[in-house]
Order: structure tokens, then C-alpha cells, then sequence
């Protein structure tokens, strides 16, 4: 079995449900998820209302739409989302065990049935940002069937470890690597941006957030968390496969198949490299998520789009 | 051989198959060979692969070497059966990934040694939890069979194909399935390949200078073993994974001074820049005593091709 998620979601642009500014523009950015903070405001009726607004407007170019919900907020924050329309799921800050999900897993049921919903439909997207829930990972990924994406929050996991960010230390190879490898054996996709970005988060230049994200690909990430809205373009374009790549693994497919037409498994490929059963599947994948990518992009275009015509 | 410690530099792993690869196995130096029924034999050749094991083990043991052979995990059973012959000193489930599937196989392994008259537990079972499934069951993995001895390594294609990343970007990405498992498998008594992290970004499996660079690192580290899959990889795993002269010659005069220290009734002595107390004495003899497995293996190597050579002379004769 493989982490083959039909999930596209290479970046998760983050806005405070504050920032009105942020939150207006949301749509704008061709994030294929937004997830909208309440940082710690929950069941003031102004919030009510500006929520379900704010649910509406992300959603405008195409997003999912998450609302980031502290773990032991979930029932009063979630009542602010009541009547929205368009809500994927609940992103939950510091989720640590199997209880923690359940029990937001109970409000969530809750909240679809009082909102007349299909029940499940809703997401539980996990952000683990502290040491117990990178510890109790495996528990937390599958704590439930809502849940088909994880998170890590470095910048929490600095708090809990009482680590001081630093730009040429990473603290944190072996938190991402639990994650990872966690996540993707529940067949779930795990999200990241990785050193130095993950800890220390800022509004960077492209190339500097392509570089990252292109390192977070490399060890398993399938997306990032974006706080800034300048990270989703370049999130986007590291997390899809080049047409390069795509390319290779054409030829590469080819000259396996060409193999095992001759009785071998075990092809040599141009460059000296061997090309075997895994190099051939990992052909394949690649070649199926740029087409779920692709999808996806014209998904959102088609939004934005539709998003632009004037009401 | 002459020493009791395994030595297994250099390996190399090949189709059953590929006639022109195990004809030539026993050429090449190498301290020990896997021939795979798994991933690099065809589905359609599974069957005609089988028949062909125990020449391939009698072939390819000619050099000296160890002779595993590389099993298919959804035929344990059929596999183990072809498999199991005298010559044999391991077999290597790639893509292990449950209890179950390992005690089948150590069932299988049992009642073939039988059958066959093998000394029994004679065979061991090396686990390759290749994936990150696996990495996930390694603690109930370890204790699944008495038979395993040590973990496959982990960052092949395998691996990758399981994160769903790229090989040879430069990115290691196997920090925390490497970290943990040498952990659990040290923590239970078995041995995980150490293998020094060197960059590669081109992936030829036949570079000679990559392969002595990676082995010579991972000798620096304390590492033993090595893999490979072209000939080109051999002799450089060979000569980087034994210790050199100057390497050996410094042990002695460490473990010398530690005797003449231990004399004295000294905890500790200063040789050059390094402190000499008893964790380096014992590095010290560690080495020494690779060094001479090392010598050890390549005698009984040198003694086997002679002999093979010599039976092919006569044959030809």
C-alpha cells in the first residue's frame, strides 16, 4: 500500500479572521486551501457573521476552506461557523492524542447535524505543534476517518520545547520526519514547509520559498502551511511535478516496459542509473499527480474566473 | 574462514534470471551476493526464477562470498522453498511488513531446513522494512523470528517510492526511518546497516569514486557493510570498508599504551591528540579485530577462486 491520497493541497495559505484586509483577498491568491484563524476569538455575534462571510469569500477562487480552531475551543469557536456555507473542515491547533480528535470528531458531528450536513463530510485537518503530538503522531492521524491531511506547526513546536528559533540550527529533522513518516503510512499527506522557514516564518522572496519547499518535497512534505500570502505561487509550483520530470518518467515507463518485454526487471537507464519495480511505480505516481495537479489548477481557474465577473 | 566474524563489505545484488550476471558472480570479489527473485525478475519469470536458485547459489558461493537470495513477499511459501539449499547462509523479504508475514517465513524456513537436512536455525532472515509501513511496524517486527540477525538499510528506491520523493537530490530523506530504526534494532540486539549519508546526485549504480567516497565515510563512522549493484562498486567497498595500514598501526600503539596505562594503574594517557582510556581502547581492538576478519575473508576468497578455477581447469581439461 502507498500514500496515494487523491488529495491536491500544496498550500494552505493562512489568514486571521482579524485581518479584514487578508481575509477580503483570500480568494485571490490560488491557494487550494485557506484556513482561516480565529486566533483565540470565538462566539461574539460580529464574529458570527464575518465567519460565514469570510468562509464565503475564501472560497471565492477555489479554495477549501478550514477554520483554525484552537483543541480546546473547538464547540465555541466552530458555533461562530454556524450557517456558513463552503467549510471543508477544522484545522486544530496543538491536537496531541486520539481523545483530543474524538472529541472534536463529537463537536463536528454535532455541527453537521445541526446544520442539516452529510455526516463526515467535514475535515479534521490535525497541526501538531507540540512534543506529545509528535510523540502520539500515529494515534493522532488515525484517530479518525475525518481526517486525510496532517500538519506540523514549528513555531508551536518551538514553544513546547523551549527552543529559540535559529536560522542555522534545525531543531527539528526528526519531529518532520515522525510527521512524515506517519502521516503517509496512514495514507494520509503530510504538510510542511520545513528549516528555516517552518520555524522562523516570514514574508520571503520567491526563490527563497521555492528553495525551501522544494527541500520540504524532497523529504516527504505534500504541501505547506503559508502564513504569507507570497508563499502559496512558489507552494504551488514546487509541490507539482516539472514538466521535466513528467518527461523523464514517460521515458522511464517506456524503457521498463521495453525490459520486462525482454525478460528483465532490472533496466539500465541512461546515466548509469537502474531503473527496477519501484523506480517504475514512482513513474507512474508522478506522472498521476501532475494530472491531479493540472486538474486541480484548472479547478481553480475556472473559480477565479467565475470570482472576477463583476456580481 | 579462519575468523568467525561476518565480513560483508561489499554486496551485490542481481536477477536470478540474468544468466550473464550469475555466471560471473564468483569473479568478482565480492563478500557476499543477493540473488533476487523479487523486484528484478519479471512477473511472467517468477516460476521459470525459482528453478533456477540452487546453481545460482552453488555458482555465485564459488567466490567465497555469502549467498542470500532476495525473496517476493506475496510468495513466501513457493520462494522459501526454492530457495532454502545448502550454500545458503540468508534470506531477505524486501517490502516486510507484518508479523505474520516473517513467521511464515521463518515456518517455511524451518520445514524446508528439515526436509533438506540443514542444520536447523542455520538460515537467517534478514528484514527489510523498506517502507514507511514498515518503518511503522518495526517494533513488532524485530522480535517476530529468532532468526533475524539484522535490518535491510533503508533509502533505496523502495523507500522513496514510500514517501513519495525524488532519489539523488541531495536531500537526505531518510533521517528519522534510519535514526529509528538503528534505534529498535539496537535496542533488541540486532544490527542495522550504518551507512554514512554522501551526497549523489547523479545515481549511477557503476560509480567507482562515489562508492569508495560513501564506504571510506562510513568506515570513518563505524560502519561495516556495504551494497551495490554493478561489479564496478566491488573492490572500491572492499579496500574503503578495510581498515588501512595506518589505521591498523595507530590501534596497536593505543591498545599498547592502555596496557602499559592499565600497568600503572592510570585510567587515562594522551596519545597524540587523542585521549587513550578504556572506550578507546576498546575502539582500538575493535578495529584491530576487523582488520584481521578483513584478512581473514579475503584469504578464504583468494582460497575459493583457486579452487574454482582449478575444478573449471580440470573440467576444461
Amino acid at each position: 500500500m502507498l500514500a496515494t491520497s487523491a488529495l491536491v493541497r500544496r498550500s494552505v495559505l493562512v489568514v486571521p479572521l482579524l485581518d479584514t484586509v487578508a481575509v477580503e483577498g483570500s480568494w485571490r491568491h490560488e491557494a487550494d486551501a485557506v484556513a482561516l484563524d480565529l486566533g483565540g476569538d470565538s462566539v461574539r455575534p460580529a464574529t458570527r457573521t464575518s465567519l460565514a462571510q469570510a468562509i464565503a469569500t475564501a472560497a471565492r477562487g477555489g479554495a477549501e476552506v478550514f477554520v483554525c480552531v484552537e483543541r480546546d475551543r473547538v464547540y465555541a469557536q466552530l458555533k461562530s461557523a454556524a450557517g456558513a456555507v463552503g467549510l471543508t473542515g477544522v484545522a486544530v491547533r496543538d491536537a496531541e492524542s486520539a481523545r483530543d480528535v474524538e472529541r472534536v470528531d463529537e463537536v463536528l458531528r454535532e455541527h453537521e447535524r445541526n446544520e442539516g450536513m452529510l455526516s463526515g463530510s467535514l475535515e479534521i485537518l490535525p497541526l501538531v505543534g507540540t512534543a506529545r503530538g509528535v510523540w502520539n503522531v500515529r494515534e493522532v492521524v488515525t484517530a479518525s476517518a475525518r481526517i486525510r491531511c496532517a500538519g506540523i506547526d514549528e513555531p508551536g513546536l518551538c514553544r513546547s520545547l523551549d527552543i529559540v528559533p535559529h536560522e542555522q540550527f534545525d531543531p527539528f529533522g526528526f519531529a518532520r520526519g515522525r510527521l512524515i513518516v506517519e502521516t503517509l503510512a496512514a495514507v494520509k499527506l503530510p504538510i510542511g514547509i520545513g528549516h528555516p522557514l517552518g520555524a522562523l516564518p516570514r514574508d520571503a522572496s520567491q526563490d527563497d520559498v521555492l528553495r525551501v519547499a522544494d527541500r520540504a518535497r524532497n523529504t516527504g512534505f505534500k504541501g505547506a502551511l503559508c502564513p504569507f500570502s507570497s508563499w502559496v505561487a512558489a507552494c504551488n509550483r514546487a509541490f507539482t511535478p516539472t514538466d521535466e520530470q513528467v518527461a523523464y518518467y514517460r521515458e522511464v515507463r517506456q524503457a521498463f516496459a521495453e525490459g520486462v518485454k525482454r525478460g528483465t526487471a532490472a533496466v539500465p537507464f541512461p546515466g548509469g542509473r537502474m531503473i527496477d519495480v519501484p523506480v517504475d511505480e514512482r513513474a507512474r505516481l508522478v506522472i498521476d499527480w501532475s494530472e491531479r495537479c493540472r486538474a486541480r489548477d484548472a479547478q481553480k481557474a475556472a473559480a477565479l474566473s467565475r470570482a472576477w465577473q463583476p456580481r | 574462514m579462519d575468523s568467525h566474524r561476518p565480513v560483508h563489505r561489499s554486496g551485490l545484488t542481481m536477477p536470478i534470471n540474468n544468466a550473464r550476471f550469475v555466471n560471473a558472480a564468483w569473479t568478482r570479489g565480492c563478500d557476499g551476493f543477493t540473488l533476487d527473485l523479487q523486484d528484478s525478475v519479471p512477473q511472467s519469470q517468477k516460476a521459470h526464477a525459482r528453478t533456477l536458485v540452487p546453481r545460482a547459489i552453488e555458482i555465485a558461493g564459488q567466490g567465497g562470498g555469502e549467498v542470500q537470495v532476495r525473496i517476493n513477499q506475496a510468495y513466501i511459501e513457493a520462494d522459501v522453498a526454492a530457495a532454502v539449499w545448502p550454500g545458503l547462509s540468508g534470506l531477505n523479504m524486501g517490502h516486510t511488513l507484518t508479523v505474520a508475514q516473517v513467521r511464515l517465513m521463518d515456518a517455511s524456513v524451518s520445514r524446508v531446513e528439515r526436509e533438506r537436512g540443514l542444520r536447523p536455525g542455520s538460515i537467517e532472515i534478514d528484514v527489510s522494512p523498506d517502507s514507511v509501513l514498515g518503518t511503522t511496524a518495526l517494533e513488532d517486527l524485530v522480535n517476530a523470528s529468532s532468526r533475524i540477525g539484522s535490518f535491510g538499510g533503508v533509502g533505496g528506491y523502495d523507500y522513496a517510492l514510500s514517501l513519495g520523493v525524488e532519489m539523488f537530490t541531495g536531500v537526505d530523506a531518510f533521517f528519522y526511518p534510519r535514526g529509528l530504526g538503528s534505534l529498535i534494532a539496537r535496542a533488541h540486539g540486532k544490527a542495522f546497516p550504518l551507512a554514512a549519508q554522501i551526497r549523489d546526485t547523479s545515481g549511477s549504480v557503476s560509480d567507482a569514486d562515489h562508492a569508495f567516497r560513501q564506504a571510506e565515510a562510513t568506515r570513518k563512522l563505524g560502519g561495516r557493510r556495504g551494497s551495490g549493484l554493478h561489479p564496478n562498486v566491488v573492490e572500491p567497498m572492499n579496500r574503503a570498508l578495510t581498515p588501512p595500514p595506518e589505521e591498523v598501526a595507530e590501534a596497536e600503539r593505543i591498545l599498547t599504551l592502555w596496557q602499559e596505562l592499565d600497568e600503572r594503574h592510570e585510567a587515562e594517557g594522551v596519545f597524540g591528540t587523542t585521549t587513550v582510556d578504556r572506550y578507546e581502547a576498546a575502539r582500538a581492538r575493535e578495529l584491530l579485530d576487523w582488520a584481521a576478519a578483513c584478512a581473514a575473508m579475503d584469504a578464504h576468497k583468494q582460497r575459493a577462486v583457486s579452487r574454482a578455477q582449478a575444478r573449471r581447469a580440470a573440467e576444461e581439461c
